[in-house]
């Protein structure tokens, strides 16, 4: 299946999933387990929405999903006991795992789900979508439900949306454009196909999941990708359009920092997949400027994206989920 | 006010369930359990729908952050009829006036209640409508009035379900539309003028406060003074801002006396004008409100504004009009009536203190036309609509619980009695 091909056969929008009893009929026939993931730290103006509307609509009135977890990363608002209060499994990354160390990041806590949630397919969204709609989850589990060759599908937002203060659409964002597309059109020119590689919905088969490593940090989505694609080919992808996305914007100063993160997670599967040969190590310093009083001060940040292992490789989750030795 | 062997927290809530056998009739508090009537007690409605809570808080959110200004509720309407159309209804879809309308059959179908939520609100459509859901409260513009209203509507099919509750009579869903401002109940007067059966009973929903308990209307008008300057070679006494002659004429209203028995107030609510610090305004706009419970009173007031209004129009050269858009006659039902006692005892039975009091709103509708009519509030919360609207979570289910005792009592005969004199 070539770019071009994929770019027209696996491109879906959310309103082609619109029949939920029809999904949940399919999803019961081929007896599947669904889990949804919310990775969160300090969420707590968004999660309760987010909790109500997806377990209303996916759980209690069309049971989609046989699970909601929350997996935090240590708030300090009240994000876990909003999300408890209105229904969600809630973890404390921290908690679970503990052989394996503590790590912080969006990454330690989508690894930790596979371990935590039981479905067949893990849903991730995010946290902090202010217009958060239940086509934000059906939309992805709906290509992997009706096609056994889908293994992973991705979101992309494409409408147009008027926003202001602060609040502004995903589609075309500025680290995707300005360093992802340039670097799968140098180096993987069919993921170029894939509209929006940055963007933090996704579900996938635990099948594929739990024999990817997970960066911990910023470059959790693009690593994905690549190991996926690395392992199975473009045809192991589907992408969906969900329409709109609102969530705050970032300042461009922290788009740096997670550019740095996503090249490092770039350039090591660069290496790992035996495109480019580096000497030597990569730096782990970003460095970035400030000015106060006239005088220019470097700031420097230590951005180390740590990688879990495959989660398969671990042998209390080879005991739960009765993987043989 | 209680009927007699009652008391707070056991007033029974009796619906019937289909297909089950006849039994003691005692009741066990669970209506799922049913022995032939669903027979539960008032007091725990809110625990048995607790577990509806998130289905219910999810219409909320979903009405609410679907703008919906007077004249543009078409996507509430499509909401609200797709829901009662996945809830099993047997009629859901569109009236002419564009009124989302759902029925539900009752087993014998000799009488009808109407319930009926607005589904418009003054917010424009261009606001961010998101809403936000905290531990305790929902948050978001238009939320209290009137998103909760609609969405108690829109979860009540599937409340009834849920407890397999089956009335005897016909339940008729209205979320309706065009009612705020100049809309003037327009959606639920063209139901009611065109309504294909008789109704026995109003119930008119709004989001807050809960224990609002509105069963009479005083007499209302709504208008607006427009003061337009004319062209400047055709004035008589040189050129004056519109507000400067909006506000001479806001000072003689303010100096019309009105008495305290009957009732009689005059609101000088909006006052619309100007464009520039440098520019005199041409047009000025004064909304104001008559309120009396005689309705020859406020037919008095009228008159001397109107009369204010000619003669200041002539005096300072201004082209002025008086345009009312919006009257309610007085009236409405007694604090005896049956209808209202079944209300106060399903309120108690709750621990819901009554809030009595007169409403504008859509009762208005159904005083008009004789039908006993009561508007009822769903929850705790706020419409300020200059801070942030909210309504509070704990409450809700106690609101639909309240809802549920109303209707099961109605479908009981509870409010057919003849009134106390």
């Amino acid at each position: 299946m070539n770019a071009e091909q994929w770019l027209r056969e696996r491109t879906y929008h959310h309103s082609a999933f619109w029949d939920l009893k029809k999904m949940v009929a399919q999803k019961e026939e081929q007896n599947l387990k669904i889990s949804l993931c919310l990775p969160t730290l300090n969420e707590g103006a968004t999660i309760g929405k987010e909790v109500v509307l997806l377990k209303s609509a996916l759980m209690d009135h069309y049971p989609l999903l046989d699970e909601i977890a929350v997996i935090d990363s240590g708030s300090t608002d009240d994000t876990r006991e909003i999300a408890a209060a209105f229904g969600a499994d809630v973890y404390l990354a921290s908690e679970h795992l503990t052989e394996a160390g503590d790590r912080k990041g969006k990454g330690e806590n989508l690894w930790k789900a596979l371990y935590l949630l039981e479905g067949d397919i893990i849903c991730y969204v995010d946290s902090d979508i202010a217009n958060i709609h239940p086509r934000f989850v059906y939309g992805l589990l709906g290509p992997l439900i009706e096609n056994p060759d889908v293994h992973y599908v991705k979101a992309f937002y494409d409408r147009p949306l008027a926003f202001s203060q602060g609040i502004r659409p995903t589609g075309g964002g500025r680290v995707t454009e300005i360093l992802i597309r340039p670097l799968f059109s140098l180096f993987y020119p069919e993921l170029a196909a894939i509209i929006q590689p940055l963007s933090g919905e996704y579900a996938g088969r635990r099948s594929v999941l739990e024999k990817i490593p997970f960066p911990v940090g910023y470059g959790v989505e693009t690593a994905m990708l690549l190991d996926i694609y690395n392992d199975m080919g473009l045809s192991a992808f589907a992408q969906t359009d969900l329409d709109t996305r609102v969530h705050r914007n970032q300042e461009t100063i922290a788009l740096g920092r997670m550019a740095f993160g996503i090249l490092r997670t770039f350039f090591n599967r660069l290496s790992s997949h035996e495109r480019i040969e580096l000497k030597g190590e990569l730096e782990k310093i970003m460095r970035q400027h400030r000015v106060e009083d006239g005088r220019f001060d470097q700031v420097e940040y230590q951005i180390e994206e740590f990688e879990r292992p495959p989660i398969n490789t671990l042998e209390s989750y080879r005991e739960k989920f009765g993987l043989g030795g | 006010m209680r009927a007699a062997g009652s008391k707070p927290g056991v007033f029974p809530v009796t619906g019937t369930v289909e297909g089950a056998s006849a039994g003691n009739g005692k009741g066990n508090g669970n209506p799922r359990d049913g022995d032939g009537d669903a027979v539960g007690l008032l007091a725990d409605l809110p625990g048995l729908l607790a577990p509806l809570r998130e289905e219910m808080l999810a219409d909320l959110v979903m009405i609410g952050q679907t703008p919906a200004p007077t004249g543009a509720e078409e996507r509430r309407v499509q909401y609200m009829m797709d829901r009662f159309a996945e809830s099993g209804l047997p009629e859901a879809g569109p009236d002419e006036a564009g009124n989302a309308v759902g029925f539900l059959p009752g087993r014998v179908g000799d009488r009808t209640i109407l319930l009926v939520a607005h589904l418009d609100t003054i917010v424009p459509a261009n606001v961010d409508h998101n809403a936000t859901v905290l531990a305790d409260r929902i948050e978001g513009p238009g939320i209290s009035d009137n998103s909760l209203g609609a969405a108690a509507l829109t979860m009540l099919p599937t409340v009834l379900q849920k407890l397999n509750i089956r009335l005897n009579c016909n339940l008729q869903l209205l979320g309706s539309v065009k009612s705020l401002d100049r809309g003037d109940h327009a959606g639920l007067k063209f139901f009611l003028d065109h309504a294909s059966r008789p109704y026995n009973y109003g119930v008119c929903l709004e989001g807050v406060p809960l224990g609002r308990l509105n069963y009479f209307s005083i007499g209302t008008i709504r208008g607006d003074i427009s003061c337009r300057v004319r062209p400047v070679e055709s004035r008589s006494y040189g050129s004056e801002s519109a507000i400067v002659v909006l506000n001479y004429i806001i000072n003689r209203i303010l100096a019309i006396e009105t008495p305290t028995r009957p009732f009689t107030k005059i609101r000088i609510a909006r006052v619309r004008a100007g464009k520039s610090y440098d520019v005199d305004p041409d047009k000025a706009v004064l909304g104001f409100e008559i309120n009396s419970h005689s309705d020859e009173m406020i037919g008095r007031v009228t008159e001397q504004i109107e009369d204010i209004v000619s003669e200041m129009s002539a005096r300072h050269a201004v082209d002025a009009e008086l345009d009312v858009f919006f009257r309610r006659t007085a009236g409405g039902l007694r604090f005896s009536h049956p209808l209202i006692r079944a209300c106060v005892q399903v309120m108690e039975g709750l621990g819901i203190e009554p809030d009595q009091g007169h409403s504008p709103s859509e009762l208005s509708e159904f005083i008009a036309r004789d039908i006993p009519a009561v508007t009822l509030g769903i929850s705790e919360g706020s419409k300020h609509h200059d801070q942030i609207d909210y309504v509070m979570i704990e409450p809700v289910m106690r609101g639909m619980a309240q809802l549920v005792g109303l209707l099961t009592a109605l479908d009981r005969g509870d409010a057919d009695a003849p009134a106390a004199s």
